[in-house]
């Protein structure tokens, strides 16, 4: 049993490595000309999917057109802006353009480019005239976007004007607590709000641009010097040859790009994001059954440390057991994904990073009730077996596991559609699966309601299916 | 009777943490006996019993079986395990398996047997036990006594030179025990070196070649079943007798 057990965790540690190195391969060979940058997936009109899935913005164009000025090649990676900054800060991406503005703060841990855009926070509020002004803002809640210029005049003014603050990962969310009326006003970068509003969002700027502040393009402190020397070069040329004012009046001119004329019925909705929702659903099918392969794998073999005679693994087993169900999985995605690479300097591709999470995550429950099974089966069984002198890994496989699985195959099923919900938890590290479509398409449309209908309905099917598969996989083996 | 030494026990003793369960028992027993061991209950006759084929692994002592002292940590207990049969009190047949697989598990999976001898014994065996008809029946299916028979059946596969019996009529309803007290009183004509832990007077008198009384961890008395039964000396073994006799 022991080097069965060994040779099963050897396979698994050569089987994950060669998983690591294509997820690897996935950021291109030539990595000395290709950079990687990392936007926010959801900030129009600097960076949105546009109706064919396909990212534009002021600054996914200006990056191009730099890049292409410049002669150097450049991979754009949406993410949420957290992670953005987060994924620049740990050494995961060379550089971010994400509307992010130059402020003292983050001028002690980025590089900046020369200013790029001169944007400033206007407050919106609903149109009915109640709020006009920050002055009726006491007593009231404001809503902000984390981490943005909105987010710190917010906090710069809360004492001042007596409001409370609540924060949103989403802009769509943001407008939406004011649409509802849960909170009175919100602040925003004024080209967002405008596009925002143009695309027909309810909402009415009430202030003069504040804290006017430069965006700029950042690297982290004392790295990529030469993309940033690049950039500035590249911005310098667009501004000079008019390609700059082409394309800031592309998204915020007049005549700017804007789908309010499309179809926003279901089946309008359905219609113009199928490419995005079905590579999202892609995405979260494929994340889904490469996590269960893996947790699986993780969780039967710890599970099985947990019941062998040894008390050193069965230490191991209940270690694991209890860090990696005790971290909420949000927390254990970021972990992995931010935390990790600034200790180790290694990058981590976000599908990894994801993998890894729902690995641990979900292997630790199944780790639970597999052990739990193994247990309930009755000791006697175990006695009756060694008895007639099987070793202890021929009992546990031909007497032990078969019952104790037979114990184990709800949960399984259970955790395997458990698992499936749980994809959604990993846009927050930027995977662009289902829910991450979700969030983008609406950032595009603010159809918050519609679109998220359609998402809950496509869950729904692939759970159905899924249960369905199990069902059928469960009679087939008769257990 | 012959008098070769088939199982030697010497100052065996069991701890369970403090509780000291075997305080220090020696026993021989040999080629073709049937010792029946008797005792109160928690008097530590089932411990014992799980000592000879290291269930329970001996706090100290020595149990020599065929040359080999079983309680030295380094003998391969799984080869030792294969010559000695075990039958439960609550029976263990491998419920993921039909009766016949029960049976025909271990010879396969040590490589005793192909498959086709394997199964060619299951069906003497069960013959031998009376349950021919039952060969691909589900271990849910039968009855207690059906089922502590074809563990008896499943023990023999092996064929061992020694079984032990941990009280194996005791969870039975009682229109059950005539039938595996008669598989056992058959085993023993055969010349089945056997060891017997029970409650079953009869089978002692009648079967058993020697009785083992053990009490408070240790052998009070043993003799015959004509000592032990119509001559016990030890009060403590009087006292049981009394007991379970004049129900």
């Amino acid at each position: 049993m022991k080097y069965r057990l060994k040779s099963i965790m050897s396979g698994l540690v050569v089987l994950f490595s060669f998983f690591v190195a294509v997820s690897f391969s996935v950021t291109p060979a030539n990595a000395e000309t290709t950079y990687q940058v990392a936007t926010d997936s959801t900030f129009p009109p600097f960076e949105f999917a546009n109706s064919h899935n396909k990212y534009v913005g002021i600054d996914i164009d200006l990056l191009h057109a730099i890049a292409k000025d410049q002669g150097f090649k450049v991979n754009i990676k949406p993410t949420s802006f957290n992670a953005a900054v987060q994924s620049v800060q740990s050494g995961q991406m060379d550089g971010v353009i994400a509307g992010m503005s130059i402020t003292k703060e983050r001028e002690a841990t980025f590089d900046f480019s020369k200013a790029y855009f001169m944007s400033g926070v206007v407050m919106a509020a609903k149109p009915n005239g109640k709020i006009t002004s920050l002055n009726q803002l006491r007593g009231k809640r404001v809503a902000v976007k984390t981490g943005t210029s909105g987010a710190q005049y917010a906090q710069s003014m809360h004492k001042k004007y007596g409001f409370r603050i609540v924060t949103f990962d989403e802009s769509n969310d943001m407008y939406q607590d004011v649409l509802t009326g849960n909170s009175a006003a919100c602040f925003e970068d004024s080209p967002v709000m405008k596009y925002a509003i143009r695309q027909g969002t309810k909402l009415k700027i009430y202030t003069k641009p504040a804290l006017s502040g430069p965006y700029g393009f950042a690297v982290k402190k004392g790295h990529n010097q030469k993309l940033l020397r690049m950039f500035n070069n590249g911005l310098a040329d667009l501004k000079a040859n008019g390609e700059y004012a082409r394309i800031t009046k592309h998204y915020l001119g007049a005549k700017g790009s804007s789908d309010t004329t499309s179809d926003r019925t279901f089946i309008g909705l359905l219609k113009q994001n199928k490419g995005a929702l079905l590579s999202g659903f892609k995405q979260t099918v494929w994340l889904t059954i490469v996590a269960i392969f893996f947790a699986t794998l993780f969780g039967v073999i710890v599970g099985l440390l947990g019941v062998v005679p040894s008390k050193f693994c069965n230490g191991i087993s209940t270690t694991l057991i209890y860090i990696f169900r005790g971290l909420p999985l949000l927390v254990l995605a970021l972990f992995i994904y931010t935390g990790i690479p600034s200790l180790t300097g290694q990058k981590i591709p976000a599908f990894l990073a994801g993998i890894i999470t729902l690995m641990f995550n979900e292997g630790a429950y199944i780790a639970a009730f597999v052990k739990g099974g193994i247990n309930a089966v009755d000791d006697g069984q175990m006695e009756a077996a060694r008895s007639l002198g099987l070793p202890f890994g021929k009992a546990m496989r031909r007497v032990i596991l078969p019952q104790g699985i037979r114990i184990m195959v709800p949960s399984f099923i259970n955790q395997f559609i458990i698992t499936l919900k749980d994809t959604s938890i990993l846009s927050i590290i930027g995977i662009i699966e289902l829910t991450q479509t979700g969030k983008i398409i609406i950032a595009r449309n603010l159809e918050g309601f519609k679109v998220w209908t359609i998402v809950a309905i496509i869950y729904l099917i692939v759970i159905t299916l899924l249960t369905w598969l199990s069902n059928w996989v469960q009679r087939r083996v008769r257990l | 009777m012959n008098t070769k030494i088939k199982v030697k026990v010497s100052n065996l003793i069991k701890n369970f943490g403090d509780n000291k369960v075997l305080k220090g028992i020696n026993m021989e027993v040999h080629d073709n006996e049937v010792v029946v061991v008797i005792g109160p209950s928690g008097s530590g006759k089932s411990t014992f019993l799980r000592n000879l084929n290291r269930l329970e692994a001996p706090t100290s002592g020595s149990i020599v079986i065929d040359d080999t002292d079983i309680a030295d940590p380094k003998t391969d207990i799984n080869k030792i395990r294969e010559n000695i049969g075990m039958v439960f009190q609550h029976f263990n047949l491998f419920s993921n398996l039909s009766v016949s697989e029960n049976i025909m598990l271990a010879p396969i999976e040590l490589k005793k047997a192909t498959k086709e001898e394997a199964a060619k014994q299951a069906k003497e065996l069960l013959a031998q036990v009376g349950l021919e008809s039952k060969y691909n029946a589900t271990v849910q299916s039968l009855s207690g006594g059906q089922q502590q028979r074809v563990a008896i059946a499943r023990a023999l596969a092996m064929n061992p030179d020694v079984m032990l019996f941990d009280e194996p009529t005791s969870a039975l309803d009682p229109e059950m025990v005539g039938d595996v007290l008669a598989v056992m009183k058959q085993l023993a004509k055969q010349g089945m070196t056997m060891i017997v832990v029970t409650h079953e007077m009869g089978f002692a008198k009648e079967v058993a070649d020697r009785v083992v009384f053990v009490e408070d961890g240790n052998i009070q008395e043993q003799g015959t079943p004509d000592e032990i039964f119509n001559h016990p000396k030890d009060p403590r073994l009087q006292s049981f007798l009394d007991k379970v006799l004049n129900v």
